[in-house]
């Protein structure tokens, strides 16, 4: 196992890992500096124009709505944010760029610093490290290409390529970490959480499967007290936490085989390659480009007043861990199920929805019912919570009617079932079903005396002091009431009948 | 066939006739055609003649005459300020229906698919599209003997360059091919061939006119600009394209004022109370010739007499200018040339081995040897480890000769230098040698580098030569009124027939010259 090995290597060695993670402003309804829609996908070469396309004599025009984005996420994370920051010019030939240069941002990014506190592990190994953030800056995406002839898509072996430009021009936000990160873990949960504030923020939809949040890491090993960093490699292609998890883990200890073995590493990019299971070099350095930074003229450069950023700042939603301490301190909800509500932006949403209907009396009921009956529901039907039937209303009725006494917190469960299978709320189903819980106790009474009746040993064994008997009439008058009647009475009635 | 001479009509007489219904804009674009068939083999001003968009715009300001009439109207307050005046295009603006080539084999059959926003906005004010002007490959130049396509020919001496990079824009309005022009100027590739065609030829303010769909050279130097014979009409021109626009980022908000009223100010009321420096540093510079020299210190004698009031100033950090430009603009230029690169449009070699062969041979073959010179000048200049020393230098000399002017134009209204060192320069004569050439604009460029405006207006013949000599009057930040106020004043005492005498039709023997006998 990958694991076992990975924690081997890491007794002897200490790997060094920096992150770069490209975000799209997916939020935003127009690319960086043109008009055309932002999306995934699509006829290729039909959300594109002179701008996007790089067409003579076109000119960009920045895109305001995402530069408030990224200074957003740079308060997120305590960036500090520029006062004055401008737009430059990347130089570069590829064809997936239209202009042959990215516009992108160098020494004057909008954000500057910042930091996240990561909780890595459970139990007794759990720990929280500070992952420090280099800066954030904004660029345009590229075209995607098509490599056409070759194995999976690769260019290796490819006969030609096609470019789509769907995508060129879609606002880009870059952190880049310090070389703060230790372990594959540490990167994992950092780019976990990362994910959940932008997704609070409400200015991506991150998806790593399509690519609008891609994660490159750098890493590097050296011996645990050295100071001095060892040579790194540039990994790409890790297209979802687990990847990212494991792209690392088999970086390193490829990197620790090959010292261990007198080799040395190079400087270079390589592609994660999660069939394999290994990486591969994708390019040396040595053929790194000089990049030609310069101003971009066709822009004027931004101020950001204290006022804007003040402004900007009183947008900023209530985040994971606030809303975390919020679950638990006004709450009353347990550390782990806080925790677990509020790394979903749509599992936090719903549960605060339900809360604003229903009040925070029920927080522990509503939270049991979400973690249990609602996610095995969400599970099996593999959807997502804003696909489900149930509404956090609905929730909300439901733990109403097993307050009231109306049913059973078994037949909750029940109702649970039929209303997600359903849509009907909890109040019709309990109406339809005539699932209304007994709590006459003449009726209960009756119940009683006919299982006596019925079994008159188990009385005696009973009365006689074997009192785990108790449960078997429980379960008898239960199924006598068709299970209707409140637990609570027939333990009561039972007790004082054959006491 | 038409019975008017086009070169006698300003772009003011041809409106008034078109709205009196003197004549229509059809017999002027109809005459305007005839013209250029019969000047443009020898003058060689258009890399692409357009007639049917030209009647058709023609057709078109004619109708709207008939309609506003019909609704009970006055064509007068109804038709463009450019009402059926027929303009020329310099190749690197686009326009639909035309190629855009930047007079490059790179470019060669590149079609626009979407206006320039000045281009658009000079044929709504009613202009009639002649035809795209020949110009220096991607504006590098100062002779258009740069281009892809073969040299101008100046209409005052066909043996000599109409001066460049707007050169086609600059020769088609000199020979009346075209009433009014634009051109694109970044290091004076408007004042000079104005200069040197006897041109009037404005390089607004940056930030004046949109760049939006003028294919970039420097884009913080770039400014779009007209050409004209006279002031009035220049100033008319510059109304009608400049203002704030939303796909420029960098284009002004500012609002555009009554130009033309300016340049009637100026033409009726002299120069009284006008502060006039002559900027003598630059005036005295090795290579200026003596007798443009006299033309600019007779300019401001002619100042004097006007009520204004001459004194000298100097502009010392000029000096860096011709420097400063040559490091900035080819390092803009070496960006913004990138994308033509053969993948998506223009001149792409057969058969590549892979992408990267696809560029080197694509653009060394769609490339010519000036484009190639400027965009190895920037690339150089950009590089890791000479960033500073080169761009940051040269942009540090930039601010000083803003602070320069910023500083003059605290003493002064306008300034006076001559456009150019010279008069017209022969065919071939300074093509063996770049600096040579580069030197043509040591006057122009601190305007860009500062971003001012400046106009060149025609300040008479050179005596030993006959060819037109070109005075620049620059101003402050957005102070074009002055500039043409001041332009116009000067324009009227000094009597400049701008048509030049046509000698080359008898001597040719081309169809010009018989129909001039007809």
């Amino acid at each position: 196992m990958a694991k076992d090995r990975l924690a081997q290597v890491l007794e002897d060695w200490e790997a060094v890992i920096g992150l770069e993670i490209h975000t799209e402003i997916t939020s935003s309804n127009t690319k960086m500096f043109c008009g055309c829609p932002v999306g995934f996908g699509g006829e290729p070469n039909t959300r594109v124009c002179p701008v996007c396309l790089g067409l003579p004599g076109a000119l960009p025009v920045p895109n305001e709505y995402a530069v408030e984005a990224t200074v957003l996420a740079g308060l997120a994370i305590e960036s500090t944010i520029a006062r004055w920051s401008q737009f430059h010019r990347k130089n570069y030939f590829y064809p997936d760029m239209p202009k042959d240069y990215q516009i992108s941002q160098y020494d004057l990014p909008f954000c500057d610093g910042g930091h996240l506190d990561v909780q890595v592990g459970e139990g007794d190994g759990a720990y929280e490290t500070r992952i420090c953030v280099t800066r954030i800056h904004l660029e345009e995406d590229t075209g995607k290409m098509v490599h056409v002839g070759g194995a999976e898509g690769r260019i290796a072996g490819a006969t030609h390529s096609l470019v789509d430009f769907n995508r060129a021009g879609t606002p880009l936000m870059e952190l880049v970490t310090e070389p703060d990160i230790r372990t594959p873990e540490e990167a994992r949960r950092f780019a976990q959480k990362l994910r959940l504030i932008w997704l609070s923020l409400g200015i991506s939809d991150c998806s790593m499967e399509e690519g609008s949040m891609r994660v490159d890491a750098n890493v590097s090993i050296r011996r645990p007290g050295e100071t001095e960093l060892g040579t790194k490699a540039e990994i790409k292609n890790m297209n979802s936490f687990r990847a990212l998890h494991d792209g690392l883990a088999h970086e390193i200890i490829r990197q620790a085989e090959l010292v261990e073995s007198g080799g040395h590493v190079v400087q270079e990019t390589r592609h994660w390659d999660v069939g394999a299971k290994r990486t591969s070099s994708l390019r040396s350095k040595e053929e790194a480009h000089d990049y030609r930074y310069f101003p971009e003229p066709d822009m004027v450069p931004f101020q950001f007043s204290e006022e804007w950023i003040e402004a900007v700042r009183a947008k900023l939603p209530e985040l994971p861990d606030a809303k975390k301490a919020r679950f638990v301190e006004d709450l009353g909800l347990s550390g782990y199920d806080a925790a677990i509500l509020s790394a979903d932006i749509s599992l936090s949403a719903f549960f605060d929805s339900a809360m604003s209907i229903g009040g925070a009396a029920k927080a522990k009921a509503i939270a049991n019912i979400m973690l249990n009956d609602l996610a095995a529901y969400l599970n099996t039907e593999a959807i997502s919570i804003d696909e489900s039937r149930v509404t956090p209303a609905m929730l909300v009725e439901l733990v109403e009617l097993v307050d009231g006494g109306t049913i059973s917190s078994k037949q909750a469960k029940v109702v649970f079932s039929e209303m997600a299978a359903t849509g009907d709320s909890p109040g019709a189903i309990v109406e339809i079903k005539g699932m209304k819980q007994v709590s006459d106790t003449g009726a209960i009474e009756q119940a009683i005396d006919r299982v006596m009746t019925a079994n008159p040993s188990e009385v005696e064994g009973y009365r006689g002091g074997k009192t785990t008997l108790l449960g078997f009439f429980v379960g008898q008058t239960m199924k006598e009431m068709r299970g209707q009647a409140n637990p609570k009475l027939v333990n009561e009635v039972l007790l004082r009948k054959l006491g | 066939m038409s019975e008017f001479d086009v070169s006698r009509l300003t772009g003011a007489h041809i409106r008034e006739g078109v709205v009196t219904g003197q004549f229509t804009a059809r017999e002027v674009a109809e005459a305007t055609l005839a013209r250029v068939e019969a000047l443009e083999p020898t003058v060689h001003a258009f890399n692409q003649v357009t007639p049917e968009l030209a009647l058709e715009a023609a057709d078109a300001v004619d109708s709207s005459r008939a309609q506003a009439i019909a609704d009970g109207l006055d064509p007068r307050d109804v038709l463009g300020a450019l009402a059926g005046v027929p303009a020329g295009i310099k190749d690197n603006m686009n326009l639909v229906g035309t190629r855009t080539t930047c007079s490059a084999k790179i470019l060669e059959n590149y079609e626009s698919v979407y206006d320039c926003t000045a281009v658009r906005r000079l044929l709504d004010a009613g202009a009639v599209p002649i035809g795209k002007c020949n110009m220096d490959e991607f504006a590098f130049g100062s002779s258009t003997e740069n281009s892809a396509f073969g040299p101008t020919h100046n209409p005052w001496d066909l043996e000599r360059v109409p001066g460049g990079s707007s050169g086609g824009s600059a020769a088609c309005v000199s020979a009346s091919m075209a009433t009014i022009s634009l051109g694109s100027d970044t290091g004076g590739s408007i004042r000079q061939p104005g200069a040197l065609t006897g041109t009037v030829a404005v390089k607004p303010t940056y930030g004046r006119v949109s760049r939006y769909g003028c294919v970039a050279f420097g884009s913080s130097l770039d400014q779009i600009g007209p050409f004209a014979r006279t002031v009035e009409d220049s100033a008319a021109a510059l109304a009608a394209i400049a203002g704030a626009d939303p796909m420029d980022a960098t284009s002004a908000q500012q609002a555009v004022p009554n130009y033309v009223r300016a340049a009637a100010e100026g033409a009726t009321g002299g120069a009284k109370g006008l502060r006039v420096g002559i900027v003598t540093d630059l005036l005295q510079a090795d290579g200026c010739s003596g007798e443009v020299r006299a033309a600019v210190e007779n300019a401001a004698r002619i100042y004097a007499d006007l009520g204004a009031e001459v004194g000298e100033v100097t502009l010392p950090a000029s000096a860096h200018g011709l420097s400063a430009y040559y490091i900035i603009g080819p390092a803009e230029a070496s960006s913004n040339l990138a994308r033509f690169d053969g993948i998506r449009y223009g001149h792409r070699v057969e058969d590549p081995t892979d992408v990267l062969d696809l560029y080197m041979r694509s653009r060394a073959e769609g490339f010519g040897p000036e484009s190639i010179r400027r965009i190895m000048l920037g690339t150089y200049a950009l590089s890791a480890g000479y960033y500073e020393a080169y761009y940051g230098q040269a942009q540090k000399a930039r601010t000083l000769i803003k602070q320069d002017f910023e500083s003059a134009f605290k003493d002064f209204d306008v300034l006076l230098t001559p456009t150019s060192p010279t008069v017209a320069f022969k065919i071939g004569e300074k093509s063996a040698d770049p600096l040579e050439m580069y030197l043509s604009d040591v006057y122009t460029i601190p305007v860009n580098l500062a971003g001012i405006p400046a106009i060149s207006v025609p300040a008479g013949l050179c005596p030993s030569s006959g060819l037109p000599i070109g005075l620049q009057i620059m101003a402050d930040y957005f102070a074009e009124e002055t500039m043409f106020m001041a332009a116009a004043a000067f324009e009227a005492a000094i009597e400049f027939d701008a048509r030049p005498p046509l000698r080359y039709e008898s001597a040719r023997g081309t169809r010009a010259a018989q129909e001039e006998r007809r």
